[in-house]
């Protein structure tokens, strides 16, 4: 008995020894599990606007009519839409930006964030690129980045010349609701389920530790692809780094003031280019139909073989690039 | 440091046991052992087996308990969670008792970007109301997840090339839990539910499904 005890100590204690001498790693230290941002490595192309360091590029001729890319999330990045540079050799200048909090822009403390600073930043992001007033402005919003593309144009109707929206979850907070609602729903039993709840008890983060925060919703994307996601996504969506606190942030105030983000559409009377995906389950026609009805003018489009990011992968950008191009052409001047 | 937690917990656990146990037959003189399979929600939709045995009796009754559980889903070996520890009923008054709980735990999770391996630790503290044939208690815990290793799939480093895979500190997480837990027995069964709250460690944030519940059946023999 007592050679048996010593054997097991002498084990544990061998084992307890090879975990001490492996050089241990600090979680919360930028670029061990996620990448480091704008602020934190200098070698980021990035610009300086609105009191923030954000992670931006741009492609094409400078002076040529402006296509501003706004990603999702919140809290997503423009890696997945880096599709659109096939604009910039169609005669656009094409703008990428990681919005505050997100990608590899600059992490700011939860409490800052506000959805009038989310559109300050795109008016400031418009304003660093535009090279002249006659230069026209188009927005290309995929999801949430549809939302805030609304957003801004129903707060200047009068500073964009057209606008694509993909899949925005909703222009008013019961319809963005209803959205996520039926985007997360997912059988118990399944193992997309538990990967996107067993993780809760092997890390957790305080508000102001992104670098555990984005990590961890870093491992819920991975979710994207499942085939029992709703969303009909073929894979997971590339990305840099997930902004796990702006995106909270947001949901919370979207949750207490619930915005209306439709009443001033009706001064937009260009046509808009609404698109959905044929593969997404919680959207469709109907909710298509329900949420783009918020504009007085606007065009239906379903890309076919794709899910929610249908700007990501090849099938769905190859059905998708050029109705997006035909729609900019016919406004472009 | 790391080390000294770590053989503290596996200490304590070697020491210690826990199920939902009505304390008002677990003390008697009697049957030692105890089987346990349980299922319910708790990060997932899981299923539990385990076992006790207990090593004292009279004012300070001890029950020894290791048990292994896993989440639904169609990868049956990629998540898990294995506790080893004990519980000790510390007091006992005009049939309220006051027991103890000290787990040591290991548990693993997968998805496609990575592969995590836990040493933890779970405390908790019980206060109940015990008869023979039923008992209703309260519960409070803390989950300690102590040192994390960290290895990642080709899936993530497509994402990110330079993650570093390796041991984490410090301590990679933590979430309380508090709640409620019941129970009737005859002759040797049990039949135990208990359901709560989790809570992260800074009080301020909770898992993405903030609740815990689960169902348990007992056989002493």
């Amino acid at each position: 008995m007592k050679a048996k005890f010593t054997g097991a100590a002498l084990t544990l204690l061998l084992a307890l020894g090879f975990i001490q001498c492996t050089k241990d790693r600090i979680i919360n230290e930028p670029g061990n599990l996620v990448p480091k941002t704008v602020d934190q490595d200098p070698s980021l192309p990035s610009i300086a606007i609105n009191g923030a360091q954000l992670h931006a590029e741009a492609f094409g001729p400078a002076d040529s009519a402006l296509i501003v890319v706004v990603h999702g999330g919140p809290g997503s990045d423009y890696r997945h839409l880096l599709n659109c540079q096939a604009f910039a050799g169609r005669g656009y200048r094409v703008v990428f930006y990681d919005q505050r909090g997100s990608g590899l822009s600059e992490r700011f403390p939860k409490d800052s964030y506000t959805l009038q600073t989310m559109i300050d930043d795109l008016k400031a992001v418009i304003q660093h690129y535009r090279t002249s007033p006659a230069q026209q402005v188009f927005l290309l919003g995929h999801s949430w980045g549809a939302i805030l593309a609304t957003s801004y144009i129903n707060t200047y109707p009068d500073a964009v010349d057209g606008a694509v929206l993909a899949e925005p979850g909703g222009l008013v907070w019961d319809d963005i609701a209803d959205y996520v609602k039926r985007s997360r729903s997912i059988v118990m039993t399944k193992e997309l389920f538990n990967d996107m709840l067993y993780s809760d008890q092997f890390i957790t983060g305080k508000e102001d530790q992104h670098a555990i925060l984005d990590y961890k919703y870093a491992l819920l994307s991975a979710a994207d692809g499942n085939p029992d996601n709703p969303i009909g996504d073929e894979g997971p969506v590339p990305f840099w780094r997930s902004g796990a606190v702006v995106n909270q942030a947001l949901f919370e105030l979207g949750n207490d003031i619930e915005p209306d983000w439709t009443t001033n559409l009706d001064q937009f009377t260009t046509k808009v280019l609404f698109i959905y995906s044929e593969n997404n389950e919680a959207y469709g026609l109907a909710h298509a139909q329900k949420v783009s009805s918020a504009y007085p003018n606007v065009e239906l489009f379903e890309t076919l073989d794709a899910g929610h990011d249908m700007l990501s992968f090849p099938t769905g950008w190859n059905n998708t690039f050029p109705k997006m191009l035909q729609y900019f052409n016919n406004l472009k001047h | 440091m790391k080390t000294v937690l770590i053989f503290s917990m596996l200490l304590s656990a070697s020491l210690a046991g826990a199920q939902t146990v009505n304390w008002a037959r677990q003390a008697e003189t009697g049957p030692k052992h105890l089987l346990h399979l349980n299922t319910g929600l708790n990060y997932g939709l899981t299923f539990g087996a385990g076992y006790g045995y207990q090593v004292s009796t009279g004012m300070l009754p001890i029950l020894l308990q290791a048990d292994y559980s896993f989440p639904s889903g169609e990868k049956v070996l990629d998540d898990f969670k294995t506790r080893i520890g004990g519980q000790i009923r510390l007091y006992e008054i005009n049939n309220f008792h006051f027991s103890a709980e000290v787990l040591g735990v290991f548990r693993r999770y997968e998805n496609d970007f990575a592969r995590l391996l836990n040493f933890g630790a779970d405390m908790s503290a019980v206060v109940g109301y015990y008869r023979p044939t039923w008992f209703v208690a309260g519960e409070f815990g803390f989950d300690k997840a102590i040192v994390t290793n960290f290895k990642h799939t080709q899936a993530y480093r497509e994402i990110y090339p330079q993650v570093k895979d390796g041991w984490y500190e410090p301590a990679t997480g933590g979430n309380f839990h508090y709640g409620l837990q019941t129970g009737v027995s005859f002759r040797q069964y049990g039949i135990t539910l208990k359901a709560g709250r989790l809570i992260t460690q800074d009080f301020s944030t909770t898992p993405l499904f903030p609740f815990y519940a689960q169902l348990g059946v007992n056989r002493r023999f």
